[in-house]
């Protein structure tokens, strides 16, 4: 199929771009991890819980780290913005590849990226004494899979429309920290006064962040798993339906 | 069989953008006609703002007009478009190469791009390479690349798919004189290949040195078109054009030419005196013989074939030069 081999063709150029760049490459990968030896041993004291077991910290840490990275591809904008100003993105709407291969190129490179980086902090977090199934480990990288679509997508449609990353930044920055701290990452949603746990039910990766949780602690059948994977889901088409947009109105 | 000479046709091709939520129209290109003839440089004329880069990227369906037909490499462009991406090249004003990659491999993605296989990609990459003399800096990256060496790489990936038809929007905008002149030449070359080339500028010496037909456009308009010679020939008059050193001189002399009949317009720039004429060898002359009689001193004079630049003066009332950019 047509769709398929152009969106490998520049599928195999993005990622080689983004390997190519050895040392960011090789810290963003090193982030994660980076979490998890500084922040993880933080949690240790949180709450009334005095002094949890590291596995169990990890239990509930790790889950909430995969969706961090999902929601850090809110930056692919930042290499995508300079890439539209040098017309890079004009030369390829001028050749007869299709507009869906280059969208779904560029979506698909930011999710083989954090499949490695997840992969890579799974292989830490076992170091750590991190034990799960493998459907769990499997399941939650679907599910951070559709995060990176969201926010890729979502950064991509910021980029196309303002083409700056000013612009970019403020709006990374400002959507980043609510997002961050009501999903009960960083710290656990039940510490929160009862205003911010209200708050945090209309963040959508809070939904993320538990469904990620109970496939960790394998509870398979707890209702948020589902909740969790819809909401992903539905955001990840209303984004992709954005970043169609607007790539349309860039040429009309 | 006329019509197989034309690549490129335009009817009434419009481009309106709508602003400020629907409550600013902006006219952007109103309406134009054009004719590209097969292996000619066509040259588009006109001040930043006129309308060229937005007439270029409807026609290399970028941008989807407003209103009005064209057809483009023998395609319509409002039902075809993925047709004529295959037969056109387009380089950009800020070109589009692929920063983080090398010569070679730009050439070889853009291949790819227009459906060649690896094997056929890296040979074609390699022609290219030679043909536009990219071999000393292929392999290192283009964030290295003088403006000279970057805008011949750009026009080596407009050629890639060997287009039927090239699209050059304002090419030697940046370099230096010559980077330019070696630039007209690749230019011309890729004409000898048998391309037919469509390119906007504007700078008066390009479009007066390296095409073959112009239109010249300003405020979405087309005010003029035809060859160069054939454009001046139209204007149909000279101009001499007297320094002086000092300004009254200047003022006296403004006064007593104004008086004359044989002189068709008068202008001042700065301290030159601009007389528009019919016949100007033989008025010079007369010219000099008035200025003289009155002991107006003169610092220089000269007399001038029209340029380009008076024929847009004359269509729109204002100097092509003057606009600066």
């Amino acid at each position: 199929m047509k769709l398929v081999y152009d969106t490998h063709i520049l599928l195999s150029r993005n990622l080689k771009k983004r390997f190519g760049e050895k040392i960011w490459f090789f810290l963003g990968m090193l982030q994660p991890a980076l979490y998890l030896l500084l922040y993880m041993p933080l949690l240790k004291n949180v709450g009334n819980t005095s002094a949890l077991p590291l596995e169990r910290i990890t239990q509930i840490f790790v889950p909430g780290m995969l969706i961090i990275m999902g929601i850090s591809s809110l930056f692919v904008g930042f290499s995508f913005i300079p890439e539209i100003r040098e017309g890079f993105i004009t030369r390829l709407l001028v050749t007869p590849i299709s507009r869906a291969a280059i969208l779904l190129s560029f979506i698909i490179t930011q999710v083989v990226v954090l499949f490695l980086q997840v992969i890579i902090l799974l292989f830490i977090a076992f170091l750590l004494g991190l034990r799960s199934s493998f459907e769990a480990a499997f399941l939650s990288l679907i599910l951070v899979a559709l995060i990176g679509i969201t926010m890729s997508s979502l950064s991509y449609t910021i980029s196309i429309i303002t083409r700056s990353e000013d612009a970019l930044a403020s709006i990374v920055n400002t959507l980043y920290l609510p997002i961050m701290l009501l999903s009960g990452i960083m710290l656990p949603i039940s510490l929160a006064p009862d205003w911010l746990k209200s708050a945090a039910r209309f963040n959508p990766f809070y939904y993320a962040v538990e469904a990620s949780r109970a496939l960790f602690l394998e509870n398979y059948s707890a209702p948020v798993i589902a909740e969790g994977f819809g909401i992903m889901l539905l955001f990840a088409v209303i984004s992709v339906w954005l970043v169609v947009k607007a790539l349309r109105n860039m040429t009309s | 069989m006329e019509k197989d000479d034309i690549v490129l046709e335009t009817k009434g091709l419009k481009k309106t953008f709508v602003t400020n939520k629907g409550k600013t129209q902006v006219e952007a290109v109103k309406g134009i006609n054009l004719k590209v003839n097969k292996g000619k440089i066509f040259g588009f004329l006109g001040p930043n703002g006129a309308g060229k880069t937005t007439s270029l990227s409807m026609l290399t369906t970028l941008l989807v007009p407003t209103g009005g037909d064209a057809t483009v490499v023998g395609f319509d462009l409002l039902k075809e478009p993925e047709k004529i991406r295959e037969y056109i090249g387009y380089v950009s004003q800020s070109g589009g190469v692929d920063m983080s990659a090398n010569a070679e491999d730009n050439l070889i993605l853009q291949a790819r791009l227009h459906g060649a296989s690896g094997d056929v990609a890296k040979k074609r990459a390699s022609e290219l390479i030679k043909q536009f003399e990219l071999s000393e800096f292929a392999e290192r990256k283009t964030t290295s690349y003088s403006g000279g060496q970057k805008r011949r790489l750009d026009l080596a990936l407009g050629m890639v798919h060997r287009p039927k038809l090239i699209f050059l929007d304002e090419p030697t905008t940046g370099l230096d004189p010559q980077s330019r002149a070696h630039f007209w030449e690749e230019i011309r070359r890729v004409k000898t290949a048998g391309v037919t080339i469509f390119l906007t500028t504007h700078y008066l010496d390009e479009a007066d040195n390296l095409c073959d037909y112009l239109a010249i456009i300003d405020q979405g308009t087309i005010v003029a078109e035809g060859s160069s010679t054939q454009l001046k020939r139209q204007i149909g008059r000279e101009s001499i054009i007297i320094g002086f050193k000092d300004m009254k001189d200047l003022e006296q002399a403004k006064s007593l030419l104004g008086k004359q009949s044989y002189i068709l317009k008068l202008r001042s720039e700065e301290n030159k005196l601009h007389l528009y004429v019919k016949d100007g060898e033989k008025l010079l002359v007369d010219v000099l013989h008035l200025l003289d009689n009155h002991a107006v001193e003169m610092h220089s004079i000269e007399l001038a074939k029209p340029s380009l630049d008076d024929v847009f003066l004359e269509k729109t009332g204002r100097s092509l030069r003057e606009e600066g950019s």
